[in-house]
Formats: structure tokens, sequence, C-alpha cells
């Protein structure tokens, strides 16, 4: 009984964490349609123009602090603050689950 | 109309090389190899896998390999002139000249997919 008490209280207790951390895929792909891929490309694999960086494949938390930044303004540049302010915090964290689970040439490198 | 033509062909011709030489001074054109000798500072951080940052923010340092040569030149001149804020980037970055900038990004640019 006990025992089925403490898995019960650990389970609630990690649901809601790992979808925070996760963020939802599926909504950031609908949002990455309509705003990020006429510059960084369909996926975020083939941006349209060589100073805009690839997205697919980047690390999840980078992609949220890089979009925190220049919706705070800490990171300057003018067209991504227009993008990024009008973001919540759950947009972009859905936004990053997309972007780090795409391919692309982006890797690892030494 | 065969003035037109010509004026025309010209005319186009003189744009596209003012664009070419425009873009040719923006990038100093950067050497893969003379980069093996620069990149001792970038891979304390960007060389280990899943390396993260310590403080303030916990996050894991980019992905640099395949990434567009334009970006992580733009990305490394902003660090340099303290446009783009990060501590040891700034650091870095300021020891750079811009041939080391573009070595350094056609290194990380063109680099094979050996690491995952």
């Amino acid at each position: 009984m006990s025992r089925l008490r403490t898995l019960i209280a650990v389970a609630g207790l990690a649901l809601p964490l790992a979808a925070t951390a996760a963020g939802n895929s599926a909504n950031g792909k609908a949002i990455a349609e309509k705003i990020c891929a006429a510059c960084h490309g369909a996926d975020g694999a083939k941006p349209v123009a060589p100073e805009n960086p690839i997205l697919a494949g980047q690390y999840n938390d980078y992609i949220v602090k890089a979009l925190s930044d220049y919706k705070s303004g800490k990171r300057a540049n003018p067209v991504m603050k227009g993008f990024a302010e009008p973001l919540s915090k759950k947009d972009i964290e859905d936004l990053a689950a997309w972007f780090s689970g795409q391919h692309s040439v982006l890797h690892f490198q030494r | 109309m065969k003035i037109k033509l010509h004026t025309g062909l010209l005319a186009g011709a003189l744009l596209c090389a003012a664009t070419l030489a425009q873009a040719q001074q923006a990038a100093p054109a950067g050497d893969p190899k003379e980069a093996h000798k620069k990149i001792a500072m970038c891979e304390g951080c960007h060389g280990i896998p899943g390396y993260k940052t310590a403080y303030p923010q916990v996050y894991h340092v980019p992905k640099l390999g395949g990434q567009q040569a334009t970006y992580i030149s733009n990305a490394l001149h902003a660090y340099k002139s303290g446009q783009r804020q990060h501590p040891s980037m700034r650091g870095i970055a300021a020891s750079l000249s811009d041939k080391d900038i573009a070595d350094l990004s056609a290194y990380y640019s063109t680099a094979a997919e050996a690491h995952k």
C-alpha cells in the first residue's frame, strides 16, 4: 500500500517535469512552418541565405537560449527580435524540440 | 533593338560584378587547413561531445560542424566587437584576426561528418 502510494507520488512528480523539458515537437513544427521556414528552410536544415544558421540537429537547450536571448534583447538582432518577441516560453521550448530532432549536415566537430 | 539588348546585358553583368566584389570584400577567403593551428582554443568547449556551460546559465555549447561559414564568421565578429555578449567567446574572439575568423569559419563549415 505504501509502496503504491510512493509510486503514484513519484509518477505525479515526474510526468510534468518530463513534459516541460521535452517541449511539444508537433506544435513546434506548426510554428516553424509559419515563421521560421521562410529563412531557415524546411525543417531548419537548408537556410535560404548564408548568414542564416542551420537549426536542424542543433542542441535543444542552445536553441532555447538563443530564442530567449533574442526575445529579451540580450542578443541584439532586429530581425530575430521581431520573430522571438511574440513567442511564449512554451512556444520556444516546442520550437527547440522540433528543430533539435531534425536532420541536417550540422554535427559535433572536434 | 540590338543596342538596347546589349545595354541590358552590360548593366546585368556590371551588377553581377559589383555584387560579387561586395561579397568577396565582406568575407575574406578562409583556408580550413590554416585553421588546424587555431582550433585548440575552440576545442576546450566545442570539441567535447555534449559539453555544457557552467555559469550563469547551463546549456550545451552549439554544434559547429557543417554550420554555414557566413553565420560562424558573423558570430565571431559580433563577439569580437562586443555586439554579441558572452564572456569567454568575447575573450577568444577578441584575439582573432579577420583571417583567423575566415579560416575557422571555413574549417567548421566544411568539416566532414566524422563525429555525431
